[in-house]
């Protein structure tokens, strides 16, 4: 070859070595995608940014729930080389040896990672750290958000937060390993409102997951989205008022605006301060409150059915109006109680024979075990069991049995046995006798606390409720669920209310079952249960509302162990009502004898409530 | 009579665009995140546009001065450039570790950047002298001397891809007259180099000897053509065992692992395959001493190398918005890796115009050496294409995983005083040497 042509062999070399690197660029970057997103996962961090979540206030807009920020000293080990320890220690008030060894603790968990050294640090502390910091390129505050509730109690109605489970983290892709959700109360009930939207940052890392900035440009990053204030129902004054009277008994109180179905206060004893499960000590103080025999954690106004005593003859007598084989003029007589065969229902001294008005307010076990047995061995059905099943019927139009449908969660719908039930305890053709306990509110029947005040509050609105409800509105927007203002209709026509409403507003006045219990110039509309209770002393009950003509509260009182209706529930449900209707809160109660013994009640032989009374007894 | 420039304006426009498009792929490499544009000249792309302007001065000098002064002073300059390496292999051997630059004040001179261009000169001159042509025995011991004596002095300096550079004036030689035959024993020896790390060596001599055997069988007249091919065979064979032996005994674990990482190859797997097969040699994985030389590093290298390319895709992330360049996941990137910058931000269709454009300028140069009257223009011409080409071809065969990790730059792009200044003046020299070809015409007509 000519030596001069040896150019174009060069020429060839440099035209094949292009078209070989070009069919390498191909590969690399069109044909193999592999490479492009191990660059998407290895060059970069994704941060959640978490939003505030949202806060709750009471009906007045009283800050019930909000958020507070908590401050973490942070430390890179690595970094933390050449610099004042002495000082910072000083700054901290941290002895040398014990900073060595939490600055150790972190160098061993990630010297590249930023770890805790001080955590929560005390507001004074945190002050002072921040115009020293900057001397301190290793360390830096964390701000952490933690829950913080405004009061010492409502804690079942506020619910408290946890780490969400591995099933939750499942179901919903909206949460991380790690994060935070409400598991009860209205922090469950209204996390999707609550929580906001995350953001998201991703930023760039280097091989050391060294922060460098922000990933492609910001591209992917997304600002977080505030959670939704909550304006709940509750009356913020009422419930701790509530939560007073009820200090050291065990029990509870429901109150609702009859005619909206919001629920004013739900007061559980024993409760505790929610606060408690916040922060460092959350995990052990769940423990112990776990373990406490109170059972503080339990929710008792929502779960537990009690028998409703003779609260329930208001029930059994608008079912027998409605079915018929009742009126206001029925008498029946009573000596000393029932008497059939072998069965008798004990009842107290009071004149005979009463009609239906009186039978409510003096309180008659034989009458309602007339009316009973009439609505039972009614004629117009086939048998017992058809009857009992359309009573039964009457009682779920009550949401007694069901659900009310509140919207917190863990709600027990109450005890209505169904006929399979009696059929296997006494043979298939049962009797009225069998279950004749029942017309008193005692036996195969429970109700909840919420359950009995949403009776109040149907007869203070003469034959409907709304679905209890303790939010009154979501958001700026003031967003109201619809099912909030949906009526529910019993199966008992306005009509037949009257009689009873009419019995109920003389239980308070002298000669009533409750009549020393009365506030003047409230006109109460109330019904005494003393609910047998195998396990001791008699529940003393009450549901009342208040006033009669356009009722604004609608309560229910039990309180466990408590003897008679008028004894401890009738007090504190007319004191409830009293302080909720009076115009200035700050005006002391017309009986400060009843307060004051209400107030100083201890029927647990200890104190069983978190809540510091002498503290909360001021009026706000 | 007015001397008119008569320089090669395009290779001038691809110089221009090369070397502003790397400070531009530095920028992106070193600066952080985020951070504003502006020129910091404690950072490398700082200091990178100042060494564009000092090359622009060299660059000036280079066009200013008298082309005969090149070819007067070419064996001075190769003097000089062995002088400093010289000096530096004494300071070291004093030092306890060979060093490869000088440092004058806070920058570092690297002599042997410079040696390149010194031996381009020298060969050039020697080449270019009457009577003096690629032909006997003296002649090509001088060439080749020129050539190894600089090589060997980078090569003890423990600068082994430098030293590599210096087998691109087998390219030149090859022009000048060298057998074709010898670049493809080149070729050939590598190939056997591959297959010897890929296959158990009696694999690949039993291959040959079955090629011999067929060769025999279908030219049993042809006695010479046996002989030959007996000969290649037993050589190929003697080739084999000694690389065997060179690979396990001689090379140090960090250059087996290069090579090994390169081709794709586990180094404990390759253990366990070598010392499968029939060997001479006891095959014993050495363990490196020093872990920063591990084989997780090498590999990781390419294997970043080669994400943050492929990242690009069609377009690319765009100016300074490559996230592997922006993370710093490439080590090196500013230097020997500068082209990861370019295929993740530029994409394929900006890396392949890249790898087109720059291809364009060393055929320019080709071209333009082929064209010159006098023998010192030409071998110049040619050292100066080959040593841009050698550079070009390893550094982006490393960084697309083509070839083994060595660490030289890539020529007007990778950060570095010393490389872009050698190179301009290597391209310049030529260049001026080309422009007066012109000028050397028409002063005869």
């Amino acid at each position: 070859m000519e030596k001069s042509n040896r150019l174009y062999v060069f020429i060839g070399v440099l035209i094949f070595i292009g078209i070989v690197f070009t069919i390498r660029l191909f590969f690399l970057q069109i044909v193999d995608t592999s490479n492009y997103y191990k660059a998407q996962a290895y060059g970069s961090n994704d941060i959640t940014i978490y939003p505030a979540r949202g806060t709750i206030v009471d009906r007045y807009g009283k800050l019930m729930v909000y958020n507070d920020a908590a401050y973490d000293l942070m430390v890179v080990p690595q970094k933390a080389k050449n610099f004042d320890k002495a000082f910072l220690c000083r700054e901290l008030l941290l002895d040398t040896i014990e900073f060595n060894k939490r600055l150790k603790k972190a160098a061993k968990y990630n010297p590249r990672e930023a770890s805790v050294i001080y955590k929560n640090l005390p507001l004074h502390l945190y002050a002072r750290l921040q115009e020293i910091i900057y001397q301190y390129p290793a360390f830096y505050i964390e701000t952490k958000i933690d829950r913080r509730y405004n009061i010492k109690g409502a804690a079942h109605l506020l619910g408290y937060m946890g780490e969400v489970t591995e099933k939750q983290l499942e179901q919903d892709k909206y949460y991380k390993p790690g994060d935070i959700k409400g598991i009860t109360g209205l922090e469950r009930a209204y996390e999707t409102y609550l929580r906001g939207k995350k953001g998201r940052k991703v930023v760039l890392v280097d091989k050391f997951s060294k922060q460098q900035g922000s990933f492609a440009g910001g591209k992917f990053d997304s600002l977080p989205i505030a959670g939704q204030n909550i304006i709940s129902a509750i009356d913020l004054d009422l419930q701790v008022y509530g939560e007073q009277l009820l200090a050291n008994k065990i029990g509870s109180i429901v109150a609702i605006e009859p005619a909206t179905g919001e629920v004013l206060s739900i007061v559980n004893s024993p409760n505790y301060d929610p606060n408690l499960l916040v922060g460092q000590q959350r995990n052990k103080n769940f423990g112990r409150l776990l373990l406490d025999p109170m059972k503080p954690l339990f929710n008792r106004a929502l779960k537990a059915p009690y028998p409703p005593g003779s609260t329930f003859k208001t029930v059994q007598a608008l079912i027998g109006l409605q079915e018929g084989v009742l009126t206001p003029e029925t008498r029946y007589p009573c000596h000393g109680g029932y008497h059939m065969g072998s069965i008798t229902v004990g009842c107290h001294p009071h004149a005979s024979p009463l009609d239906l008005k009186n039978s409510i307010t003096k309180s008659c076990n034989a009458y309602y075990c007339f009316v009973y047995r009439s609505i039972l061995d009614n004629p117009n059905y086939k048998s017992v069991q058809d009857a009992y099943v359309k009573w039964a019927e009457y009682l779920h139009s009550f949401a007694i049995g069901i659900n009310t449908g509140i919207d917190l969660p863990e709600e027990s719908g109450g005890i209505v046995k169904k006929p399979g039930y009696f059929e296997r305890e006494f043979g298939k053709n049962w009797r009225s006798s069998n279950v004749i306990s029942m017309s008193i509110g005692q036996g195969q029947i429970g109700l909840t606390p919420l359950q009995m005040a949403n009776v109040a509050a149907i007869i203070a609105n003469k034959g409907f409720f709304y679905t209890p409800h303790v939010v009154r509105s979501i958001g700026d927007q003031h967003f109201v669920p619809p099912e909030f203002r949906k009526k529910r209709y019993t199966m008992i026509s306005a009509s037949n209310f009257d009689t009873i409403i009419a019995g109920m507003a003389k239980v308070c006045l002298p000669g009533g079952t409750a009549g020393r219990t009365g506030i003047p110039g409230i006109e109460i509309c109330g019904k005494t249960g003393t609910a047998q209770n195998p396990h001791g002393e008699d529940h003393s009950i009450f549901i009342a509302f208040a006033p009669r003509e356009n009722p604004k509260i609608a309560i229910c009182v039990i309180v466990e162990n408590g003897g008679f209706g008028a004894d401890y529930a009738a007090p504190i449900a007319n004191l409830m009502i009293e302080r909720y209707l009076a115009k200035d809160r700050t005006v002391p109660s017309q009986k400060p004898e009843l307060l004051s013994r209400m107030l100083k009640a201890n029927l647990t032989g200890k104190p069983v409530s978190t809540v510091d009374s002498a503290k909360l007894n001021k009026p706000k | 009579m007015e001397e008119k420039l008569h320089i090669d304006w395009l290779s001038v426009i691809l110089y221009i665009l090369i070397v502003l498009f790397g400070a531009v792929n530095i920028y992106s490499a070193n600066s952080g995140v985020d951070e504003a544009l502006r020129l910091d000249f404690s950072k490398e792309y700082g200091k990178q546009v100042l060494f564009i302007g000092i090359s622009a001065i060299v660059v000036f000098l280079i066009l200013l001065t008298d082309y005969k002064f090149f070819n007067f002073s070419a064996n001075g300059f190769y003097i000089l450039v062995i002088g400093m390496l010289l000096v530096l292999l004494a300071t070291g051997s004093f030092n306890k570790g060979a060093q490869a630059w000088f440092k004058i004040g806070s920058f570092k001179l690297q002599p042997s950047e410079f040696a390149k261009y010194a031996t381009a000169l020298a060969l050039a001159k020697f080449l270019g002298a009457f009577d003096v042509k690629f032909e006997g025995r003296r002649n090509i011991l001088i060439c080749f001397g020129i050539i190894l004596f600089p090589m060997l002095l980078t090569l003890l300096q423990n600068d082994t891809g430098s030293a590599l550079v210096f087998a691109s004036f087998i390219l030149v030689l090859y022009r000048e007259g060298l057998s074709g035959w010898w670049l493809l024993l080149g070729v050939y020896l590598v190939l056997i180099f591959v297959l010897t790390i890929l296959l158990p060596s009696i694999h690949i001599i039993g291959f040959l000897f079955l090629l011999l055997g067929l060769l025999i069988y279908f030219n049993r007249k042809r006695k010479q053509l046996i002989v030959m091919a007996s000969a290649i065979f037993l050589i190929s064979a003697f080739y084999i065992l000694s690389l065997d032996f060179v690979f396990s005994r001689v090379l140090k674990p960090h250059q087996q692992q290069r090579i090994l990482v390169t081709l794709n190859q586990d180094v404990d797997e390759y253990y366990i395959k070598k010392s499968s097969g029939f060997s001479i040699f006891k095959f014993e994985k050495k363990e490196s001493k020093d872990k920063s030389e591990s084989k997780r590093d090498y590999s990781y290298n390419v294997r970043q190398s080669k994400i943050s390319i492929g990242a690009g895709r069609w377009l690319g992330n765009g100016f300074n918005n490559g996230t592997q360049t922006k993370a710093k996941l490439v080590p090196e990137q500013h230097t020997d890796f500068i082209f990861c910058t370019v295929g993740e931000e530029y994409g394929f269709l900006g890396s392949a115009l890249f790898v087109m454009l720059y291809l364009l300028l060393i055929g320019r140069i080709y071209y333009l050496a082929e064209r010159q009257k006098n023998v010192f223009s030409r071998v110049f011409g040619y050292s100066t294409a080959s040593i841009i080409f050698f550079h070009f071809f390893v550094n982006i065969g490393m960084a697309l995983g083509l070839l083994p990790v060595i660490g030289i730059p890539l020529p007007f792009m990778s950060y570095g005083g010393s490389s872009l200044i050698s190179f301009s003046m290597l391209l310049f020299t030529f260049l001026k040497l080309d422009a007066n070809r012109v000028n050397e015409i028409s002063r005869i007509y």
